[in-house]
């Protein structure tokens, strides 16, 4: 049975169910360079969930195969790419059989040099930690979607993004998603970026599930007949391999499973290399998402500094204060790594107060900061307010914190 | 496409429950759009509220359910039947205020 008419893969009509004259959604779509679909094509609003927003996103990315594991709230996304499949802008997807074998088998498609896809949250993520953070060693541009949900006991499927600070160490490439619009748009800037040569990285763009990917918003897209360009895996730090004739041994560095100098310096050397990659993927996504923050009320005493669902409804508080004639800055956090420590220190060296609301137990957008921070302004950072277990966070309530704080830094 | 004409904020519900929420205003009247995440993405729906301004260049509003319009918070399943209401019911409050600024006023 012939194969679909310019398909990359085996994939038939009649396999398809599909007519005889069926052509795959992809093969329909031009080419388009990828600053001119972040800048140049023209975008229509519609009004979508996060789900929504990021299967049109997966449709716009050239992806070769999707693997996944279905788990609340990410199943709605994988549904849609299910979609995306059999109208053929996915060309291979399949459910894995659980997230560890989710994320081995993913990171041996990237290996194989194709854009690589995958999916998770919580509770899945953790599953998956120990193939996750051998990805960036292994130089695979992946691209992981994360609908960020509660992990801990007692179970519970609510939005709280803890999982995240287990990542930020490993030398993944890290995006938090404000909105649905960020879910359409970072997934697409983080392909490009991770699969730059001087970067070759995986990358994971997480959202906080259910108040984003559950909930509709403004979403402006561009026209569907345009994708991005395909991955060259010969164009990349560490060249795509044959995995149908591998290498007798996988690891890329037999020596490093010596114990002895050379391979400890290999892997250091090694380690070394993967973290100044994270940090030169940097200018990539300035160029892609117009910087790595995003910085309202330039010059205000008051600073608001937050990432995800956390900086909508401190938008909202800068809004409210704004109305009340009190200005507040906010500084929006795209990049979690890299982490743009000049750029907010740029943003907060005039501030006296910085607060820092956040959808978790640990603080860990707090600590970052203050690490980043310290010695360095003199401001004084405060946590909150501080929500997680899939609680809340009215705008209000950062609006009292704030007055708190006003009260205690005079 | 969600009606656009005398849209004067579009915001996260600032409840904190994720969603967004549209803030209609046509003189001292208006209405509160939002739609909210639901566990099953075909429940998501948008609830409806006729609203009072309480400041001329604020967007702070009371709930308002003692119009003819809508005694109660209104759902709509659909964008369609969204926007069919409100191509009525913007018309009705503009008159509602033009009305009570011709009643006479209390000392």
């Amino acid at each position: 049975m012939a194969n679909v008419v310019g398909a990359a893969v085996c994939r038939t009509a009649a396999d398809e169910g599909k007519p005889a004259d069926w052509v795959p959604g992809g093969e329909r779509q031009k080419v388009v360079d990828p600053m001119k679909m972040f800048h140049e094509l023209p975008r229509e609003m519609q009004f979508i969930t996060g789900s929504e927003a990021a299967r049109e996103s997966m449709r716009r990315a050239n992806i070769d195969i999707a693997i996944a594991y279905p788990i609340t709230p990410q199943s709605e996304s994988m549904q849609q790419a299910g979609y995306l499949y059999d109208e053929g802008y996915i060309k291979e997807y399949y459910r894995a059989e659980e997230e560890i074998g989710t994320f081995s088998a993913i990171s041996g498609a990237s290996r194989a040099g194709v854009r690589s896809l995958t999916a998770t949250s919580g509770p899945g993520l953790m599953r998956g930690m120990e193939a996750i953070s051998s990805w960036p060693g292994a130089r695979t541009p992946i691209i992981m979607l994360n609908m960020c949900r509660v992990i801990n006991t007692p179970l519970a499927i609510q939005p709280d993004n803890i999982e995240m600070s287990f990542m930020l160490n490993t030398g993944i490439l890290m995006l938090h998603a404000e909105n649905q619009q960020d879910f359409y748009d970072f997934p697409l800037a983080a392909i490009c970026a991770s699969e730059q040569v001087d970067v070759t990285l995986p990358a994971v763009v997480s959202v906080d599930g259910f108040f984003c990917t559950h909930a509709r918003g403004p979403v402006m897209i561009t026209p569907e007949e345009y994708k991005l360009p395909p991955r060259d895996g010969w164009r990349s730090a560490v060249p795509a391999m044959d995995n149908e004739n591998p290498p007798a041994r996988i690891s890329r560095d037999a020596p490093i499973q010596k114990s002895n100098f050379i391979s400890y310096h290999m892997h250091s050397s090694w380690q070394q290399e993967v973290f100044a990659a994270v940090q030169r993927s940097a200018k990539y996504f300035h160029a892609y998402l117009g910087g790595l923050v995003e910085v309202v009320n330039p010059g205000a005493e008051d600073f608001i500094v937050a990432s995800g669902c956390a900086v909508s409804q401190a938008r909202e508080a800068v809004r409210q204060e704004g109305e009340a004639g009190r200005k507040v800055g906010l500084v929006k956090i795209k990049t979690i790594r890299p982490f743009p420590t000049e750029d907010i220190y740029e943003a907060l060296k005039g501030a006296k107060r910085i607060l820092v609301p956040e959808f978790n137990q640990a603080g860990w957008l707090h600590k970052e900061l203050c690490s980043v921070l310290y010695g360095r302004t003199k401001g004084v950072i405060k946590d909150g307010p501080r929500v997680y277990g899939g609680m809340t966070m009215p705008t209000e309530m950062i609006l009292e914190t704030l007055a708190e704080f006003r009260k205690e830094v005079k | 496409m969600i009606k656009q004409d005398n849209l004067i904020l579009t915001r996260s519900d600032p409840s904190g429950q994720g969603g967004t929420q549209l803030i209609y205003r046509l003189k001292s009247y208006g209405l509160a759009a939002v739609s909210r995440p639901q566990e099953e993405i075909s429940m998501i729906h948008w609830e409806v509220d006729i609203v009072k301004f309480s400041n001329e260049n604020k967007a702070s509003f009371e709930i308002c359910h003692t119009t003819e319009l809508a005694n109660k918070t209104l759902k709509f399943y659909s964008d369609k039947s969204l926007n069919e209401f409100l191509e009525k019911a913007f018309p009705y409050l503009e008159e509602l205020d033009s009305l009570e600024k011709m009643l006479p006023q209390e000392p």
